[in-house]
């Protein structure tokens, strides 16, 4: 007796319970398609993220203090200790070719004219040289100091006319005072040029810290140019106390050795008495400062990625083995039911073997019908997620052929006990059987 | 009588069931069925029949005793070989018709085939054949159940054949059927028989068992006589009074006389 004849019999009698092989398969179905679906988003954001990092980022240290130990990505737990004047104090450093902050300043509008948009978290007061000359596709970097700044194409997008280099914006803050900007340079990438962004498209304004930040962080809003209350204006002077939560370092080059040399200075210095920081980290105190590449930094949000995907796996074994259960459960009902009809085929000569391949087959036609829809399941809701999330695509192939082999397994696994049971059926109390 | 001569061959056989008190199902049957031969078997309800079917047709082994079927000695084959042996040589028609419900009329008929091996499409074609010649040749797509109890009783009866068994071995064939189907179903196994086939047939029916060599009368798992009939395959005659012979009665064994030499087996 062949294979096919095998599954040929397997699956007529699989059709002739049809909902109940349907619900039997579910919980195959379900764990397949969660691990599928997860793999999948996984691949994507892990694709999204690594196609984003530029070769010039490599040079940037990306650093903040946190209490030790603590998990998560890039400024997890992050506490503003690090000052204007520190950053200064480290750029002059040899090792180090630019030391600036970075500090998103919450806004209510932007508007070019009369039109008015709404930017929300997505003016970013930093360094000029944090909008690298690669980035740009118009113009250039803002310059410190200066009312400048350099838009990506989402937020440009966000007019009716396209914002060019030339233009002139008002930014109102949270405060509710504004201030005019004008368009210096437009990225060429709406994604996030720096881990501390995160990586997906968003509309965002680049402006330098002085004196946005200091305007910004003060609460008082923009208090120039713009008939605002002029006085206010010199109470946002940036001061001492001025503390920037996220600093960006950039080392001589991307070479590994300059790279940890800027990043030991720029700690030792922290850490050292003269820094403001000072009184926050190093020594007795309890905050600690971390200065890492995009690369390191998305090696730890890979293994929170790898992480959680363990943990779906986990969750999804859990469930195939739910599944296991519930089609060897169906099985050994189904083994018990047709105990007469063993007996007969096993009158008419059928070997122990056959009827075991018999039901062998019946399980893993189950075990891989699931795996294959479960597969398609989560091939449909990983790309769903990725499309929600708006990563590139990316099929884990491998993967779907794994969870083929896992469908026959479990079916292989689930059957052999019932198949079993009914290959030792002796045909004489099989058919006496009622 | 050369072993090659003989069909099924049963030496003392015993089959016991042991219940709350035993129940002695076969009690010391001894019994040489010749090849070729038409045998019908008769007694109570209970008497042991189907037992004795079972055992010949190596469903089943013997407490003690020994069957040889074809040559071979049953009770030393493992369930493997008995399966094997039993798929080559035996057609069995089992009381209960024993169909597979959820396949068609052809498809159980070409079970036994499937199992030996044989391609689908020739398989189909041979048990088409078989359906007609039992007159079901309309009905080869039903289910068991679309069918009536005649018409099962005759799927069955196909199945047993479809793979031109030396042996058939028919457990009350007839009860279900009407006199007229009867009849055909009759002819049916008179012209296997013709062909060869050695036949065993248990029957409540006098007409039916008429239709035999001869007829081994089973009582309380024991033989009771065994009768000869003369006008082989000849329709019902009226009931000879006794019917038994003497000397057939008490010890069955090689009491059969060689004058059948129906001995080649056509179906190896
Ligand atoms: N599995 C079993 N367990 C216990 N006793 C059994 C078993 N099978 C058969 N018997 C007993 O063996 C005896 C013979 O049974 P068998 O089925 O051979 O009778 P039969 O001659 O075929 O009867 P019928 O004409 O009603 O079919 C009966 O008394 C029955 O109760
Ligand atoms: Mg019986």
């Amino acid at each position: 007796m062949r294979p096919l004849e095998h599954a040929r019999l397997a699956w007529r009698s699989i059709r002739g319970h049809k909902l109940r092989s349907a619900l039997t398969t579910l919980g195959v179905i379900i764990g397949i398609a969660a691990v599928i679906a997860f793999v999948t988003l996984g691949a994507s954001l892990q694709a999204g993220i690594v196609g984003d990092i530029s070769p010039d980022d490599q040079r940037n240290l990306y650093g903040w203090a946190a209490e030790p130990e603590t998990e998560g990505g890039p400024l997890a737990g992050a506490q503003p200790v690090v000052s204007q004047d520190d950053l200064e104090e480290i750029e002059e450093f040899d090792e180090v070719s630019a030391a600036y902050g970075y500090a998103t300043v919450p806004t209510q509008a932007v508007s070019d004219g009369d039109e008015q948009v709404a930017l929300g978290d997505g003016l970013v007061a930093t360094g000029p040289s944090y909008v690298r000359e690669g980035e740009l596709a118009e113009g250039r970097s803002f310059e410190a100091g200066e009312r400048e700044a350099v838009l990506n194409p989402a937020a440009a997008e966000q007019f009716e006319e396209n914002v060019t280099v030339g233009d002139e914006l008002v930014v109102t803050t949270v405060g509710g005072g504004q201030t005019t900007v004008d368009v210096v340079g437009i990225t060429a990438t709406s994604e996030g040029l720096s881990p501390f962004e995160g990586f997906e498209a968003s509309p965002r304004i680049y402006v330098p810290t002085d004196p946005y930040y200091a305007e910004g962080a003060a609460g008082i809003g923009f208090g120039d140019g713009l008939g605002g209350d002029p006085g206010s204006g010199s109470e946002a002077e940036p001061t001492d106390d001025l503390r920037y939560l996220a600093v960006v370092v950039e080392a001589q080059s991307a070479e590994e050795a300059d790279v940890d040399a800027a990043r030991d200075r720029a700690v030792e210095y922290l850490e050292s008495e003269e820094a403001d920081a000072s009184e926050f980290v190093g020594g007795g105190e309890d905050l600690e400062v971390t200065f890492q590449t995009s690369t390191e930094l998305l090696q730890q949000l890979q293994d929170i990625l790898e992480l959680l995907q363990n943990f779906i796996v986990g969750i999804a074994a859990i469930s195939l083995l739910v599944g296991s259960i519930g089609i060897a459960n169906i099985m050994l009902v189904s083994v018990t039911e047709r105990t007469r009809e063993i007996g007969i085929m096993k009158a008419v000569g059928a070997q122990n073997r056959e009827v075991l391949g018999l039901f062998l087959a019946e399980a893993v036609i189950l075990g891989v019908v699931g795996a294959v829809l479960g597969t398609a399941l989560g091939l449909l809701a990983g790309y769903l997620g990725a499309l929600y999330v708006d990563l590139p695509l990316v099929y884990p192939l491998e993967y779907v052929a794994l969870a083929i082999l896992v469908g026959i397994l479990v079916g292989v696994l689930s059957g052999l006990y019932p198949a079993w049971r009914a290959a030792r059926t002796d045909p004489i109390d099989a058919l006496r059987y009622e | 009588m050369a072993s090659s001569d003989v069909a099924v061959s049963l030496e003392n056989v015993h089959k016991t069931y042991r219940l709350a008190e035993p129940v002695y199902a076969l009690d010391g049957v001894s019994l040489e069925v010749p090849r070729g031969s038409y045998t019908a078997i008769m007694g109570p309800s209970g008497s042991g029949k189907s037992t004795l079917m079972n055992l010949v047709g190596c469903l089943d082994t013997p407490t003690e005793g020994v069957v040889v079927v074809d040559g071979r000695d049953v009770t030393a084959l493992d369930g493997s070989e008995r399966t094997a042996l039993r798929g080559e040589q035996v057609g069995f028609v089992f009381q209960t018709f024993n169909l597979m419900p959820r396949l068609s009329a052809l498809e159980n008929v070409a079970l036994p085939q499937l199992f030996l091996g044989v391609g689908r499409a020739e398989r189909r074609e041979r048990a088409r054949e078989l359906l007609e010649r039992v007159g079901l040749g309309d009905r080869t797509d039903h289910l068991p159940n679309e069918l009536s109890g005649g018409q099962r009783q005759r799927v069955a009866l196909a199945r047993a054949l479809v793979n031109d068994p030396a042996l058939v071995l028919a457990d009350e064939p007839s009860g279900n059927l009407d006199t007229e189907t009867e009849a055909d179903v009759l002819d049916l196994f008179a012209e296997f028989h013709d062909a060869g086939t050695t036949m065993v047939v248990v029957t409540h029916e006098r007409h039916v068992a008429e239709r035999a060599e001869r007829i081994v009368h089973l009582l309380d798992g024991r033989i009771e006589r065994i009768e000869e009939l003369e006008g082989v395959g000849e329709p019902a005659r009226p009931d000879p009074a006794s019917g038994s012979r003497p000397g057939s009665a008490v010890e069955p064994k090689g009491a059969d006389s060689d004058d059948k030499t129906r001995a080649e087996d056509e179906h190896e």
